[in-house]
């Protein structure tokens, strides 16, 4: 049913009742005071951004306790992020990372603009996990951002922000 | 302090899209108290500044779906009590006696305002009264909405925050004109909304959208923005010229507003240059 919902284009965009309801009241939107971890997508072509913050509970497959997004881009963007943080919430790391892997599977069958929004949240929930990780070996790590690609591969950033 | 600050924030909001879901002479006087109290967030963030504070414009998502305005009439009350109580965090006694006075009789005004059903405003049915729309055009006209309605909150913040900052008169005549056209777009955009069923509050600001550190390259940007909101007006007036004369009329005249807003970056841009 989301993946449904993420497919449509842009362009035809079906406002049904759910899809209004992310736009209206968009789900997990805001700041986190004290968050466990934070990631950054990006798209280095408009400026438009996701961040996405994270309290996780310490487990060998930790858990995602509570999750928010802030965005700088289109309403796209926005029903994304509140479709995909809503699936992040409450699940272990494992799951999380199948989420991501999903989601970015499903770009191909999108319009490139909405390809972009939706890979830039995906990108942002990756880079949040991987800053929480790296983050256990190194609790001084800012964070994670990564830039949006047409074949889905994290590409490193020129910036502090960034490795992998 | 800061906690007031964002509570004030909040009611200014709260006020202001209850106007929205008004269909009665009470949505100018909403409209008005809304007016005070952004006025309220103006004299607190001057006090922030004059008092080297930092500052941001982060608040909650403000919810405001409700079935009846005497709900939203209450929330805005229990929001202007809170405020109430907490004036004394503002040190400067001048604001807070105004702002005191202010509060009660706008809390004695909202309690004498007779009721409405207002669920319609959150129904997500996209009809829009006496105008038949194409599907296209529906759905064209809420992707727009949910669009451009967001936007008129973000320059009106970030104007807002350009003006606070800056004590060049030149610069801030200039600001005053953009926040006082987003108002009016907003309230546009809003009305469509509520009349649409698909009325909500813009989301907040992430910090380096008002925080920026070149005013130049925020005003070149800007005016790209605004030739882009241009080609969406002409777009839309295209999309929905079939269905209804007075929405084609609507989006052609604030495209041409729009011609304003760049005149008036354009002015402000080569005031920069040229100091």
């Amino acid at each position: 049913m989301q993946k449904n919902i993420l497919d449509r284009k842009r362009d035809k965009m079906t406002a049904d009742a759910q899809l209004i309801e992310h736009m209206m009241n968009p789900k997990n939107y805001g700041t986190m005071e004290n968050a466990d971890a934070s990631g950054m997508g990006k798209n280095p072509t408009n400026g438009e951004k996701v961040a996405i913050h994270l309290k996780v509970e310490k487990q060998d497959d930790p858990r995602i306790t509570d999750i928010a997004f802030q965005a700088i881009g289109c309403t796209t963007t926005i029903v994304a992020g509140s479709i995909v943080t809503s699936e992040a919430r409450d699940i272990h790391f494992s799951r999380a990372e199948e989420l991501v892997s999903t989601t970015l599977g499903m770009l191909e069958n999108q319009s490139p603009e909405d390809a972009a929004c939706t890979e830039m949240v995906a990108l942002a929930l990756k880079a949040a996990l991987d800053t929480y990780t790296e983050k256990q070996k190194d609790p001084d790590f800012s964070m994670f951002s990564y830039h949006i690609s047409t074949d889905c591969t994290p590409k490193e950033e020129e910036n502090n922000e960034t490795t992998v | 302090m800061k906690q007031l600050f964002k509570e004030v924030h909040e009611a200014w909001l709260a006020t202001q899209f209850t106007g929205f879901m008004s269909q009665t002479q009470s949505r100018q006087e909403l409209y008005e108290f809304s007016n005070i109290l952004f006025k309220h967030l103006t004299w607190l963030e001057n006090d922030f500044i004059k008092n080297n504070t930092t500052y941001n414009y982060d608040i909650p998502q403000v919810p405001i779906r409700m079935t009846h305005i005497s709900h939203m009439i209450n929330n805005i009350i229990e929001r202007l009590s809170s405020i109430e109580s907490q004036l004394n965090s503002c040190k400067d006694k001048h604001i807070s006696f105004r702002m005191a006075s202010d509060l009660n009789y706008i809390k004695a005004a909202l309690i004498k305002l007779p009721e409405e059903e207002v669920e319609e405003c959150f129904k997500a049915e996209k009809n829009y009264p006496n105008i038949e729309l194409s599907e296209e055009a529906r759905d064209a006209l809420t992707i727009f909405l949910f669009e451009e309605s967001y936007k008129e909150y973000e320059l009106i913040m970030v104007y807002n925050y350009s003006k606070a900052n800056s004590d060049n008169a030149f610069l801030n005549r200039i600001f005053q004109i953009l926040i006082d056209e987003s108002f009016f777009h907003l309230r546009s955009f809003g009305q469509m909304m509520a009349e649409m069923g698909i009325l909500g509050v813009p989301r907040s600001l992430m910090e380096e959208i008002y925080k920026f550190d070149n005013l130049e390259q925020f005003l070149k940007d800007g005016i790209q923005e605004e030739i882009g909101a241009k080609e969406e007006c002409r777009k839309l007036a295209d999309a929905v010229s079939s269905s209804s004369e007075h929405f084609a009329a609507f989006f052609a005249f604030i495209n041409n507003q729009e011609n304003y807003h760049i005149a008036l970056m354009e002015e402000a841009l080569e005031h920069i240059k040229h100091k």
